[in-house]
């Protein structure tokens, strides 16, 4: 059997690239779908679809990794520089929210009644929900680095717990931010300043759903003793994606939610 | 005093192979040479997702394309 003589990972054929483009074919399509022909069905098997890709190429990368020791140093610092560069243009993506914030806040129109928030708007009290839900994110970012100290010290139980803890505030911020949306006096066809807190916050929550599963996942993989204090990029990694989640938490509360009250 | 002695109990031997270190076993079953890919080196089970998969992407595809044809085409009037 030939050895390769590289410190590369040259992948087995797969089919979870094609699959996740039919996949995401499926899921615009069916959105259109739905949107302008009340038919759900193309949408449903979209996101059925991308649900299941997704689980299936993660489980390989698992299998590739852990099981079988392809990610040498070399496949490690490659895939280092492709979750910070994924972080990067996510937050140009969250730029973008924010500019489309500022434009509309900076110089109200006469048709918001020349102020912000506009005229009619009873915006959210930033000292109530949403200060709670600044403190949880801000302590989840303490646990989450207390798991990762645990982990490089072969610290088992207080790992799990630290992870636990961590994903358990996630869950918590969205329960809240839930409820906040449920409650709240003004609904995103308010004005631009629904559209602005809303499409910004909820995108911003969805990414939150996303870092807590990522988590959530690293606690089930740290249980089944995949990680070893050296080697846990996939914990790193979504405690990578778990900060930034935070800090766009800190920049949302600080100018829409303050600023812009 | 007590608290701890709670804390410590064993569990029993079914449940306890499923909080047991199994990467070992995991690393043999997936570094067997048998020249399976790895999207399917896990058994049946896979055989199973991936059979799954490749029916709901291509049938849905197949799908899709079929309404965008047809969405695409003038409606005639009578």
């Amino acid at each position: 059997m030939a050895h390769q003589a590289h410190s590369y990972h040259m992948v087995d054929p797969s089919p979870w690239p094609i699959f996740g483009a039919a996949a995401a074919l499926l899921t615009t399509s069916g959105l259109t779908m739905w949107f302008h022909y009340n038919a759900p069905y193309l949408l449903i098997m979209g996101l059925l679809s991308t649900a299941l890709v997704m689980f299936q190429w993660w489980r390989d990368i698992v299998r590739e990794s852990t099981f079988q020791g392809h990610h040498t140093p070399t496949v490690q610092k490659g895939l280092r520089y492709g979750m910070v560069l994924f972080i990067t243009s996510e937050a140009f993506f969250f730029l973008g929210f924010f500019w489309a914030f500022f434009h509309s806040s900076l110089a109200p129109t006469p048709e918001l009644g020349g102020q912000w928030p506009p005229v009619g708007i009873k915006p959210l009290n930033p000292m109530d929900v949403p200060l709670l839900n600044t403190a949880i994110l801000l302590a989840s970012g303490v646990t989450v680095t207390w798991a990762h100290h645990s982990i490089m010290e072969a610290n088992r139980k207080q790992a799990i717990q630290a992870l636990t803890l961590t994903v358990l505030l996630g869950f918590y911020f969205t329960a809240l931010q839930a409820m906040e949306y449920y409650e709240a006096p003004f609904s995103i066809a308010d004005s631009v300043y629904g559209s602005t807190f809303f499409v910004a916050t909820g995108f911003h929550g969805l990414h939150v759903i996303i870092g807590s599963t990522f988590l959530f996942v690293c606690l089930l993989r740290l249980i089944k003793y995949h990680f070893t204090p050296k080697h846990h990029f996939g914990f790193e990694a979504a405690a990578w994606y778990w900060h930034f989640v935070d800090v766009v938490w800190l920049f949302l509360y600080m100018t829409i939610y303050w600023w812009g009250s | 005093q007590a608290l701890r002695q709670i804390s410590q109990r064993t569990i029993s031997t079914a449940s306890r192979r499923q909080l047991e270190n199994r990467v070992s076993e995991n690393q043999k079953l997936f570094q067997e040479d048998n020249g399976l890919p790895v999207h399917l080196k896990g058994g049946v089970k896979d055989a199973l997702l991936y059979r799954t998969t490749a029916g709901l992407t291509v049938c849905g595809t197949i799908c899709a394309l079929y309404y965008l044809l047809v969405s695409s085409l003038p409606k005639k009037p009578n």
